[in-house]
């Protein structure tokens, strides 16, 4: 019985050993905790790491985004040349948000990406601040040239740039105008024309404005836009602007006069395409990246985009919601790692290279950083146009305010519907949440 | 003795180093985690007892944590009990036993993601499988997620997903009771229903009591479905703890403040389930 006792607790032992064995075995070979090693096995890691590298990158272009496939190609040809890379694309679609409690979970967790192509906004502020990406301006071997304006738009409130852009974007309402035309109803220039358009559409089985109260982000955006103007748009949340409330309390009075779907509660974002796609929807506020699944689904020589029709005294319609959110980061821990450095930078070159840009811009039609796109459609150009016209551009409110307080005002959006709260209330609590 | 003290601990050793890492550490980190003010996961700041202060005047949260105790009697009393009626019926047939065992127990092998999916896409206003029913039938359409209805509505899915796992679980308890019992009923005249309740029931107890305990503290983590389902709306009128919990750690990036969520669920769940165990004590029945 004692013997049989001994051998179970050898038998025990050795599991354990095995499993210590095998975890050691799995650090040892992974390039990024060489710096963990001591000095003689230091040297035999770099020699096997400039073998074989193993990057991970993640983006927003994956899902429904038509330049994830394009994004996809463009690391398989740089994988082709590189040879002795591996890159994990590790992208997720930058719907509801996920892509941030992604990101933020990894960085805090230590398993930060080498790359990412990243929201260079309030989003990123807890990364900047704690040092884990990189001085761009300061990095060894980074080539910064060549950018147009958006590279500027980056530039941090401390002087330094640690993103680089892709692609501008800009927000606005599209416009079925085959339904338009169909019913006799003239596009929305004008607030007037706006209100008649959703009276108008409301008799009849098509949804106005195909639209989630709960993930209102855009429409949130845009009606503070039509209430206040770009002075009042552009106002820190903490000033309890009342051009915001006006444009909360807006949306109540657009949905009594039937402008969305009795579920649009419930609804989410995709739902809200989904109808807009089915042209069971005449208008939506989307942003340029929506353009590729309109051309997916075979429309878009049906829609145009148009700025939202501002009404605010002081304000102009053409103003928009736009510029260059997004841009791509190197994290520090991956460019402090020698055995990873010369191929991140490269890597990094190759994805802001002019040729990549304008190649990934393309399948989403949207402004490139670099370079220019050729032989757009009139439904594309129609958007740029929309840019170059717009007397002024402005980030997105969530952009540039406390997560928490914007969440608080767009997902109160349906309570302000139901009438059991007003805008004022609601901006008066998302203002206290950011203090 | 000592060498079975040996085996006690060396069998549970792993167990102890497992639960250790993966659930003691992370609730006392969640627990002081509760004490911090984070915004984007970075920057914390101390703040004592101001995040269960907020939690005690938050309206929303106060709303979650009625929809969940009211989503928990639903599920508690029609999981539990449906369940045991589908048990019963099954026990009681001799022909086709398997089919409506495989069939009932179905559900819990689909994922709560998918499950919710389905139910948005029967639900949805413009284009559900309900409302179309019922314009081809030349009725108008219905708003099946009022306000009023949504959490009715949420719980129907959630019901009809562990109905399965708990008929199981009944099924094998009444199918466990000796043969001689009903003999001997029969014997005395009990018949038909009576059976079910001087019976059956009596003799399962146990099992009952594991299935209203699991059941309970099971609402308590429900998220998925009505996350997809209703994004806990209209309004807040469908929000759980677990939704809640969710919103304010990741998508606010209020990790502190949602840690304090956390903290009310498990002391929640563990009182429920005290408090049912003390309730429905009662000596074991063996045979």
């Amino acid at each position: 019985m004692k013997q049989f006792k001994w051998s179970l607790l050898l038998v025990f032992l050795f599991v354990l050993i095995s499993l210590v064995a095998c975890s050691n075995n799995e650090t040892d070979s992974t390039p990024a905790d060489n710096d963990d090693n001591s000095e003689g096995a230091e040297e035999t890691d770099t020699e096997e790491a400039s073998e074989e590298v193993d990057l991970r990158v993640v983006t927003t272009m994956a899902g429904t985004d038509p330049a994830g496939e394009v994004f996809q190609e463009v690391l398989d040809e740089f994988v082709s040349e590189h040879p002795h890379v591996t890159i994990e694309n590790d992208s997720q679609s930058a719907d509801a948000g996920t892509i941030r409690t992604k990101v933020n979970t990894d960085f805090s967790s230590d398993n930060e990406p080498d790359m990412m192509f990243y929201f260079n906004t309030v989003d990123a502020e807890g990364l900047i601040e704690e040092g884990k990406v990189v001085n761009l301006e300061e990095a060894e071997g980074i080539d910064l040239s060549g950018f147009n304006s958006m590279l500027e738009q980056q530039r941090h409130s401390d002087g330094n740039i640690y993103a680089a852009p892709q692609s501008g974007f800009y927000e606005g309402l599209f416009v079925n105008k085959k339904l338009f035309e169909e019913n006799g109803i003239e596009l929305p220039t004008t607030w007037e024309q706006y209100e008649a358009a959703i009276e108008a559409f409301a008799e009849t089985d098509i949804v106005p404005i195909a639209a989630s109260t709960e993930d209102s982000y855009y429409v949130v955006e845009h009606y503070a836009l039509a209430a206040g103007g770009m002075e009042n748009y552009t106002a820190e949340l903490a000033d309890q602007n009342p051009s915001w409330a006006e444009g909360l309390d807006n949306i109540k009075k657009h949905a009594d006069m039937g402008a969305f779907t009795p579920d649009a509660a419930t609804i989410d974002l995709a739902m809200a395409q989904e109808l807009f796609k089915q042209e069971q929807a005449a208008m939506i506020f989307e942003g340029s990246w929506f353009w590729g699944q309109l051309e997916e689904a075979g429309m878009g020589e049906d829609v145009t985009v148009l700025p939202m029709p501002v009404y605010a005294d002081g304000g102009e319609t053409g103003e928009i919601v736009g510029g260059a959110s997004q841009g791509w980061f190197i994290s520090t821990k991956s460019y402090e790692d020698e055995a990873k450095r010369d191929v991140v930078v490269d890597l990094f070159n190759y994805l802001t290279s002019e040729e990549t840009i304008v190649r990934i811009a393309g399948a989403t039609g949207q402004p490139p950083a670099k370079g220019a796109l050729d032989d757009l459609p009139a439904y594309l150009e129609a958007g740029h146009q929309l840019v170059s016209d717009a007397p002024a551009v402005a980030l997105p409110i969530n952009d540039r305010i406390y997560p928490e307080a914007f969440t608080h005002m767009r997902t109160s959006v349906p309570n302000i519907v139901s009438g059991n709260t007003t805008g004022e209330q609601v901006l008066e609590e998302a203002a206290g949440m950011e203090e | 003795m000592k060498g079975d003290k040996l085996y006690i601990f060396l069998f549970l050793t792993p167990a102890f180093v497992i639960t250790g890492i993966f659930l003691y550490y992370p609730f006392v980190e969640n627990i002081l985690q509760s004490f911090y003010k984070t915004d984007g996961f970075f920057n914390s700041t101390f703040i004592g007892i101001d995040n269960y202060v907020r939690l005690w005047n938050d309206e929303i949260a106060r709303e979650a944590l009625f929809n969940s105790l009211e989503l928990m009697l639903y599920v508690t009393i029609f999981q539990v009990g449906i369940a045991l009626v589908l048990a019963i019926m099954v026990n009681a047939i001799t022909k086709g036993a398997g089919f409506y065992r495989t069939t009932f127990f179905f559900p819990i092998v689909i994922s709560g993601a998918a499950i919710g999916l389905l139910f948005t896409l029967i639900y949805n206003y413009r284009n559900g499988l309900l409302n179309e029913i019922l314009v081809n039938l030349g009725l108008e359409r219905v708003l099946w997620l009022t306000e009023q209805s949504s959490l009715y509505m949420v719980a129907i899915p959630t019901i009809w997903n562990y109905v399965g796992f708990y008929f199981v679980i009944l099924l094998t308890a009444i199918q466990k009771i000796p043969n001689d019992f009903y003999e001997a009923a029969e014997l005395e005249g009990v018949t038909g229903i009576q059976k079910m309740f001087k019976l059956t029931i009596p003799l399962i107890v146990s099992d009952l009591k594991t299935c209203i305990v699991l059941a309970i503290t099971g609402t308590l983590k429900i998220f998925e479905l009505v996350y997809i389902i209703t994004r806990g709306g209209p309004g807040s009128s469908s929000e759980v703890l677990g939704t809640y919990m969710y919103q304010k750690a990741f998508e606010d990036t209020a990790m502190g403040y949602g840690a304090t969520i956390a903290v009310l669920i498990v002391v929640l769940g563990l009182s429920l389930a005290f408090i049912t165990n003390k309730l429905l004590q009662k000596e074991e029945v063996t045979y």
